[in-house]
């Protein structure tokens, strides 16, 4: 029995045994199931997501097709504007030349080739001031600190017209008279470079000589009709032909001065034309300056009395003879004198000194208190034919031509000519005057 | 046929313009010249060789014909020439820079240009050369 139930015991334990053993089977057999079951969620998300990674990527692909297109449309599109502008730019008719901020060609034109003879690729990159010299118009090389463009590269804009004409030497070592426009490029608000557009005046240049040509031939011309009224009245005055009454002698004084005045502008219109066509004949000799400016001060003795202007002088002593063409220096000093009188009313001042700057120059002072010159117009009083604006009214005889002519006898003299002046309050002007070779004592008598 | 008084010195006038002529030679007449005229180089020239007696010759540049003062003066003043030593005046006022520079050059003694002078100041300045030539 014991024996029984001792097997019967043991088989209760094994049946035990089984049933558990059963029980975790089942457990993993599930647990398998549910495993399978999420792995089969999980691929199918996987292929949800290729078949949309699919899309995308068929997606991307369109895009990028389209974008492709587009890229290339637009470039397209700017390689256009940008060949459109290339052409605009090398069809200009004047010569177009582009530098950087160092002065280095970047871009030139057709006509910039044309004109000066080199090709693109022979100067991108190159100095524009060393590979095309300029030249003032004696043929003299005009400095790399002189030039425009290196001004231009400071900041500032210049133009270079037939009153300030120069000649841009070509690969070939010829020459060509040039007006030109140089401006900085800007680009946020840095001077990036600059742009320099320029024309061959040549023809300006012809037309413009024809004109002085003309000027001088019609001025000489006139002599001599106006030689006719001078001597002939000169005759009636001096009563060589018999004499005339007190009454007409005011009227042929009348007639001879007017026909004086008309002398004088021919005369004017002459030197105009001589300093134009370079003929000035220029005859410098040892020239007493002071007593050239007492003799100028003398013939207009009667205008300054007249507009009781008070009037001063101040000569240094010891002012040498100066090499100088006598005639000349004379015009400049009247042409000053008879301004500054001119333009001072009545009652005013003006003053004259000259003195020696040091042992190459002497220097001239003319100053009044008169209408001076308005700021505006200031840069402008030197051309030819300017006058300002608030002496046109007060004054009817004046040209606009004694400051031209006065600023290029002393120029072409070696010196310079310049002044200060206030509207209302008045001008001053001042000249240097280079001595020349000769250094002679006053008082020895030029030889004349 | 001009007359000619023995203390009276003779100028010839080489000028074109009739009006002037006239003027000029009633000048030169009252300081004291017997004055002849002629209106181109030619005539003058011929003056001086077959008439002769010229003592002073006043000069235009611009004269009829080919031929301006400039040749005149060159035949005048060419070397060898008889006439080399009467004084030449330049009166001109269309004469360029140029010329004058070269009538200087050929030995005329004095240029002034009509329009800048009253002619009591040439006829004096003619007539004080001749009286003093070192003028």
């Amino acid at each position: 029995m014991k024996f029984h139930k001792r097997i019967t015991s043991t088989s209760d334990s094994i049946a035990l045994k089984l049933a558990i053993l059963a029980k975790e089977k089942e457990n993993a057999r599930r647990k398998l199931v549910v495993t399978a079951k999420q792995l089969a969620a999980t691929a199918k998300e996987k292929e949800s997501i290729r078949r949309k990674l699919v899309v995308t990527a068929q997606e991307l692909k369109r895009l990028h097709g389209t974008l492709e297109k587009k890229v290339l449309q637009r470039t397209k599109d700017l390689e256009q504007i940008r060949s459109k502008n290339e052409a605009i730019l090398t069809s200009i008719g004047d010569g177009l030349v582009v530098v950087d901020k160092e002065g280095k060609i970047s871009y030139i034109n057709k006509s910039f080739e044309e004109m000066l003879g080199w090709k693109t690729q022979e100067i991108v990159g190159k100095s524009m001031v060393e590979v095309v010299p300029r030249e003032d118009l004696n043929g003299i090389g005009v400095s790399f600190k002189e030039r425009i463009l290196t001004q231009v590269l400071e900041g500032q804009k210049f133009v270079a017209d037939l009153t300030n004409p120069f000649y841009y030497v070509r690969k070939d070592k010829s020459r060509f008279p040039a007006s030109s426009i140089v401006a900085p490029v800007v680009l946020n608000k840095k001077i990036v470079g600059a742009v320099e557009v320029f024309r061959d005046i040549t023809k300006e240049k012809e037309i413009d000589k024809a004109k002085t040509e003309f000027v001088s031939l019609a001025s000489h011309q006139l002599r001599t009709p106006l030689s006719t009224v001078n001597w002939y009245s000169e005759m009636l005055l001096t009563g060589d032909v018999g004499e005339v009454t007190p009454e007409q002698k005011k009227y042929l004084e009348e007639i001879y001065s007017g026909n004086q005045r008309m002398v004088d502008l021919v005369n004017t219109l002459l030197d105009v034309s001589r300093i134009e066509m370079g003929t000035f004949m220029v005859e410098p000799k040892p020239t007493d300056i002071v007593k050239l400016a007492r003799s100028v001060i003398d013939e207009q003795k009667l205008q300054i009395d007249e507009k009781k202007i008070k009037f001063s002088r101040s000569f240094e002593d010891s002012i040498p003879l100066m090499r100088a063409d006598p005639k000349l220096l004379r015009m400049v000093i009247q042409n000053l004198l008879s301004n500054a009188i001119k333009y001072t009313p009545e009652g005013g001042k003006i003053g004259v000194s000259i003195s020696l700057d040091n042992e190459k120059n002497v220097s001239l002072k003319m100053s009044d208190t008169g209408y001076g010159i308005p700021k505006n117009q200031q840069d402008k009083i030197f051309t030819k034919l300017f006058r300002a604006d608030n002496v046109i009214g007060k004054d009817t005889e004046g040209t606009g031509l004694g400051l031209y002519i006065a600023k290029s006898i002393v120029e072409q003299a070696g010196g310079k000519l310049w002044f200060e002046s206030v509207e209302n309050s008045g001008t001053t002007f001042y000249a240097t005057l280079p001595l020349g070779e000769i250094k002679k004592k006053r008082g020895i008598k030029a030889p004349s | 046929m001009v007359s000619k008084p023995k203390n009276n010195k003779t100028a010839l006038v080489i000028e074109d313009e009739r009006i002037l002529v006239r003027v000029i030679e009633t000048k030169l007449e009252k300081v004291g010249f017997d004055v002849v005229t002629a209106r181109t180089v030619d005539q003058g020239l011929s003056y001086i060789e077959d008439v002769g007696g010229i003592d002073v010759i006043w000069l235009d540049h611009y004269l009829p014909g080919e031929k301006t003062g400039l040749d005149f003066v060159a035949k005048l003043k060419s070397p060898g020439s008889k006439w080399a030593k009467i004084p030449i005046f330049l009166v001109s006022n269309t004469a360029s820079d140029s010329n004058v520079r070269s009538y200087l050059r050929l030995g005329v003694s004095k240029y002034c240009v009509k329009a800048e002078h009253r002619l009591e100041e040439i006829a004096s300045d003619i007539k004080s050369f001749l009286d003093d030539p070192r003028k």
